[in-house]
């Protein structure tokens, strides 16, 4: 996976135009603030997808990375249930062929490869910049608990572990973090712990605009970002 | 940075604008001054060479000293050459009444004001306004609030801090009223300077407020993170109030994000307050009875409400409004119930809540609130006095008042009715004991009182 840092990876992306950091970027981001994602191995060929799988561990998923492909299932540039090293080849070497056919004349960055996590419960952790008070940080359950009942809670930069506890105690369906019809409590506080690093993330990159986690998949012990997406401010945006 | 002491102290203060001609807010300013301000006043007009008595000066620069105040109350295109005849006399806090500026919309407005703003930052002044109605301060005399069919509220400790002009009139004139007692209030107009924030800050130092009131539409721009560091500190000093108006949002923001799309303002302003310690209210009600409640209330330290009645009905309704909004109205504890049982006659309810019954007198209730002061699994007394039934006197109020002061707990009281539940109630707040007609209304300002204690313990380390 890349080692450059948040700083080396956000100017390439604004020298190359580009406002939304791509898979492993943003992953690679969220890592070096200690927020927890899948283990991931961006590859090039069906080759480096086999002596890879075995290290990143089953099942994997197989998604293209372009900057020019936003549905990347449309272009069959993705693949899930990948368990093992054959079929990882298999599966990278028909995305790639894929993409070519449908999506001619993409970028491409390569495919990135990645453990799929657990089922757990789902929850969303977003961050913003807000105008008035900056770095801001949202949470929320996965679902129609946002999606429908708008069911979030808010805390600005600098956030403590006990404003980000209370801040997942305070949204109206928290008693569902607390285990429900057998599903165990989950972990709060590795939940806090990747609110506090999310709001980090933020104050000490001026030039991200907007982070989202979502889905965050929280367990009885310990809670990963799955999904990472990072968005930059368009150059000339005052704020 | 300059000080804001000289807005709300000045020794003297200079009115730009002044005028003898009735239904002028020159006239109505310097009217205010002469009443109130013991410093010394100079009116300044070129048309004049006195003014209700008092020497009138036809330029800033014939001011025999340089004014600690000077209050503008001229055309907005004159505001630019007072303004730097201001900064040459050596005056370095302004109020500008004067609209005319970036609220008209208007190419001409916005320049006129981004030129003020610079002739401000040369001379080093700070400037309240412009398009305001500025400072009502009770303990200094400086009033600027020129609206005349009002009344002004009495000396007090509660500060008002306003985006509103016109609410921050109106909201003094119901405090006068109502009889609740002021420091200061401001309202800055345009804010171009001073701001909410300079202002808390202010106010968080000043040992004539004890409540810091606040009408807040929004913020100026990354001032945020300053004005949640100043409330938290304030905060710890004395409870901050804030109405949020405003809250459905702006439609426009550009959705960058899933996140930004949930945010719209008021969640964020909603996070910030509870970060700093802030009471927010919902409701013009909801903020006057909390502002009474924090005046007249000592910290409450549990969530234990016990309810004293003499109606039962009224009881049970204030036992859902405080369960409602999170309190314990606990069952009476053996050793409590046996003590009220060998006090009480046998049909009275020990019970919480304690019904004295329709046929109780002020023994009754003395005898009740003495016991119940005193232990410490009661955070709070809620005395239901009905004035209604026969065997009351009215002898109790003072002692409530009383044992009001020496429980160190908060003590309240509801009552419901005319006259004589009027008569009752101003005698008790009078003493400090908060009166509330409404069971709903009491729980829910006390409430925010348990929320400010609890900010207040789980910070002091």
């Amino acid at each position: 996976m890349t080692t450059m840092s948040p700083r080396e990876i956000i100017s390439r992306a604004i020298s190359e135009g580009r406002f939304k950091l791509l898979e492993h970027e943003a992953y690679s981001i969220a890592n070096y603030y200690g927020i927890p994602t899948p283990r991931a191995v961006l590859v090039k060929t069906p080759e480096e997808a086999r002596d890879y799988a075995d290290k990143v561990g089953y099942p994997l998923v197989a998604k293209i990375v372009s900057p020019d492909i936003t549905h990347k299932s449309d272009v069959g540039g993705v693949k899930l249930f990948i368990n093992s090293r054959e079929e990882a080849y298999n599966a990278v070497k028909e995305i790639l062929e894929n993409v070519s056919n449908r999506a001619p004349g993409a970028r491409i960055e390569g495919v990135i490869i990645y453990r799929m996590a657990p089922p757990g419960l789902e929850v969303i952790v977003g961050g913003i910049r807000d105008d008035v008070f900056g770095p801001t940080v949202m949470f929320g359950l996965g679902g129609i608990f946002v999606e429908v009942m708008r069911d979030v809670s808010f805390r600005i930069y600098p956030i403590t572990i006990e404003d980000a506890l209370e801040m997942i105690n305070e949204i109206r369906s928290s008693a569902i973090l607390n285990g429900y019809r057998g599903q165990p409590p989950v972990d709060k506080y590795a939940l806090a712990d990747i609110i506090v690093k999310t709001s980090k993330l933020l104050a000490e990159n001026e030039e991200i605009e907007a982070v989202d986690l979502n889905p965050v998949i929280a367990y009885q012990q310990g809670a990963i970002a799955v999904d990472v997406r990072v968005i930059l401010r368009h150059s000339g945006k005052q704020h | 940075m300059v000080s804001l002491s000289k807005f709300f102290n000045p020794q003297s203060v200079a009115i730009i604008g002044a005028t003898p001609k009735e239904g002028k807010v020159g006239r109505a300013i310097l009217e205010n001054f002469i009443a109130k301000f013991k410093g010394r006043i100079y009116p300044v007009n070129p048309n004049y060479d006195e003014i209700l008595g008092l020497k009138c000066y036809r330029k800033i620069r014939d001011i025999p000293e340089p004014p600690d105040l000077a209050v503008i109350a001229i055309p907005a295109p004159s505001v630019p050459e007072a303004l730097i005849e201001l900064g040459e006399k050596g005056n370095r806090a302004v109020v500008i009444i004067s609209g005319g500026f970036r609220e008209t919309g208007t190419k001409e407005g916005a320049e006129l004001e981004d030129r003020i703003v610079k002739i401000a930052r040369e001379y080093g002044m700070r400037i309240i306004g412009p398009n305001c109605i500025g400072i009502f301060d009770n303990w200094s005399g400086v009033d600027t609030f020129f609206t005349t069919k009002m009344r002004k509220p009495p000396k007090g400790h509660v500060a008002f801090i306003s985006q509103s002009g016109a609410f921050a009139t109106a909201l003094m004139d119901w405090m006068a009223y109502h009889g609740i007692g002021v420091s200061r209030a401001i309202s800055y107009g345009n804010k171009v300077d001073v701001d909410d924030v300079d202002l808390l800050e202010f106010l968080g130092d000043d040992d004539k407020t004890r409540v810091i009131l606040m009408y807040i539409e929004g913020l100026k721009p990354s001032r945020g993170r300053l004005f949640i560091e100043v409330a938290k500190k304030v905060s710890m000093k004395k409870p901050i109030v804030v109405y949020k108006a405003g809250k459905t949002g702006r439609g426009s923001r550009a959705a960058a994000s899933h996140t930004a799309a949930l945010a719209g303002d008021y969640s964020v302003y909603k996070a910030a307050f509870k970060q700093a310690g802030i009471i927010e209210v919902d409701s013009f009600d909801e903020m006057m009875d909390v502002v009474r409640v924090f005046l007249d209330q000592p910290l409450m330290k549990g969530d234990r409400v016990y309810i004293v009645t003499d109606a039962g009905g009224v009881g049970v309704m204030l036992t859902d409004a405080l369960t409602s909004v999170g309190f314990e109205v606990p069952l009476t504890p053996p050793d409590l119930r046996e003590k009220l049982r060998s006090m009480l006659p046998p049909h009275c309810i020990v019970d919480n809540p304690i019904d004295l019954t329709g046929d109780t007198d002020d023994e009754r209730y003395v005898r009740v609130l003495e016991v119940l002061s005193k232990r410490s699994d009661v955070d709070a007394i809620v005395v239901v006095a009905l004035p209604q039934v026969p065997g009351i006197k009215g002898v109790f109020v003072d002692y409530i008042a009383k044992i009001k002061e020496e429980s160190g707990k908060p003590v309240l009281a509801l009552t419901i009715g005319s006259e004589y539940s009027i008569e009752t109630s101003k005698k008790l707040q009078e003493r400090g004991v908060t009166v509330f007609e409404s069971p709903e209304r009491l729980a829910r300002a006390l409430k925010a009182l348990r929320t400010y204690s609890l900010y207040i313990s789980r910070h002091l380390k």
